[in-house]
C-alpha cells in the first residue's frame, strides 16, 4: 500500500479535520506526549543503569525491571495515542519529514534491542540477577537502549523544528511571540 | 518584563544563541527532555514507593536515597538549560503566562520536595511505619507528582501561549 495516500487519507479525515481546528487540541495532546515519553525514558533507564551496573547490582534485575516496565508501558501506551493524535493532524507533513522518519527508524532499533534482549539475554538471567557482574551483552543492551531513546528524543524535537520544511530555518525570528516553530 | 525580556535579547550571549539558533535551541531542548525524564522518573518512583506500589523489598528511605540525587542532579540541568532557553528566547519565554504558571509550579513542587526530605531524615521510623499508610500523605504523594506533570505540561504550553491561554496570554496583547 501507498504509505503517502494512506498519510493523505488520515490527514483528510474527520479527526484529522477536528485536530487541526480545535485550537486547544494540538497543544493538550503535545504536553500529554512529553509526559508520557519523559516517563518512557526516565522509567526505562533506570532499568537500563541498573543492567550497567549503576547505582549497584544489589537489588534484583528481575524484580526491578518487572515492576519498572510495566509503568513504562503505560507511559509508552500514551506517548503512542498522543504521538498517533499529533501524526493525524499533519500526516503527510510528517511521513515528509526526514528527522520524524529517522526517529522512527530509532524506534524500531529501541524495538530490536527490546526483543533481543527478552528473548535471548535474559534467558541467563538466574546467573546475574543479584549480586553478580552483568554480562557484557546485557550491559550492551542497556546502554544501548539509552543512547537509542536518547536518539528518539532528541530527533523528536528537531520534527518540531523542520516540519515546515518550505520555510528557512536560518530566517526565522524564534524570539517572536508566537514564531511558528515549536 | 516587556523591558527586560528586550534588553536580555540584546546581551552577547543571547545574541550567540539567536546567530545559531537552528541546532542551539532544539539541542539545550533536547537536553531539557532528557532531564525531566530523569526527574519525573525519580519522582515518580519515590511516589509509588509511598503509596507501597513500587520497591516493597526497600525501606521508603532507601528508595528516596536512591533516587534523590538523581532528581536533584537533573533539575540543575533543568536550571542551566532553562536559563539558556530564556537567554536566547527572552521575549517567547518571560511573555508567556504558560512560564509563570510553570514557575510557581516548580516552586510548590521544590518546597514539597525539600520538606519531605528533611521530614524523612528526622523521623524515619515514623514514616516508614506509620505515615505511608496515612491518606492525607497518600494523596500528598498522588497530588505532587500531578504539580511536576503540570510543570512539565505548562512548560510545553509555552511553545502555544497565545492559542491556549486566549486573552489570558500577555502575547496576545501585544
Amino acid at each position: 500500500m501507498d504509505i503517502y495516500e494512506w498519510a493523505n487519507q488520515l490527514e483528510q479525515s474527520g479527526l484529522g479535520e477536528w485536530l487541526r481546528s480545535t485550537v486547544r487540541a494540538i497543544p493538550v495532546i503535545n504536553s500529554l506526549h512529553v509526559i508520557g515519553l519523559v516517563l518512557v525514558f526516565g522509567t526505562i533507564s533506570v532499568v537500563d543503569l541498573r543492567l550497567l551496573g549503576i547505582p549497584s547490582t544489589r537489588r534484583s534485575f528481575k524484580l526491578l525491571a518487572g515492576e519498572l516496565l510495566k509503568w513504562t508501558w503505560l507511559a509508552f501506551a500514551l506517548a503512542v495515542v498522543t504521538g498517533f493524535l499529533m501524526f493525524t493532524a499533519n500526516a503527510t507533513t510528517f511521513y515528509d519529514n526526514t528527522q520524524f522518519r529517522i526517529k522512527m527508524v530509532l524506534l524500531v532499533l529501541a524495538g530490536i534491542n527490546m526483543l533481543v534482549f527478552e528473548l535471548i539475554t535474559v534467558r541467563s538471567v538466574h546467573q546475574w540477577d543479584k549480586d553478580q557482574p552483568v554480562p557484557v551483552s546485557a550491559k550492551v543492551a542497556g546502554l544501548l537502549s539509552l543512547v537509542l531513546w536518547m536518539g528518539v528524543i532528541v530527533f523528536g524535537r528537531w520534527v518540531g523544528y523542520t516540519k515546515g520544511a518550505h520555510i528557512d530555518v536560518q530566517s526565522i525570528d524564534f524570539n517572536a511571540i508566537n514564531s511558528p516553530f515549536f | 518584563m516587556r523591558d527586560f525580556a528586550d534588553w536580555l535579547s540584546t546581551t552577547d550571549l543571547s545574541l550567540y544563541i539567536q546567530e545559531n539558533n537552528a541546532w542551539f535551541i532544539p539541542g539545550i531542548q533536547s537536553l531539557h527532555i532528557i532531564a525531566i525524564g530523569v526527574l519525573m522518573a525519580s519522582i515518580l518512583l519515590v511516589n509509588l514507593r509511598i503509596l507501597g506500589w513500587v520497591s516493597r523489598d526497600q525501606s521508603l528511605l532507601q528508595t528516596t536515597e536512591r533516587y534523590a540525587p538523581w532528581m536533584w542532579g537533573a533539575l540543575v540541568v533543568l536550571a542551566v538549560s532553562g536559563v539558556l532557553m530564556i537567554v536566547g528566547e527572552p521575549v517567547r519565554e518571560l511573555l508567556a503566562l504558560s512560564f509563570w504558571v510553570k514557575m510557581s509550579l516548580l516552586a510548590i513542587g521544590i518546597i514539597v520536595a525539600i520538606a519531605f526530605q528533611i521530614s524523612l531524615r528526622r523521623h524515619a521510623s515514623a514514616w516508614e511505619t506509620s505515615l505511608v499508610s496515612r491518606g492525607r500523605i497518600r494523596s500528598a504523594a498522588v497530588i505532587t507528582f500531578l504539580v511536576w506533570c503540570g510543570v512539565a505540561i505548562m512548560g510545553r504550553m509555552i511553545a502555544f501561549d497565545g492559542p491556549f491561554w486566549g486573552s489570558l496570554s500577555p502575547s496576545n496583547l501585544i
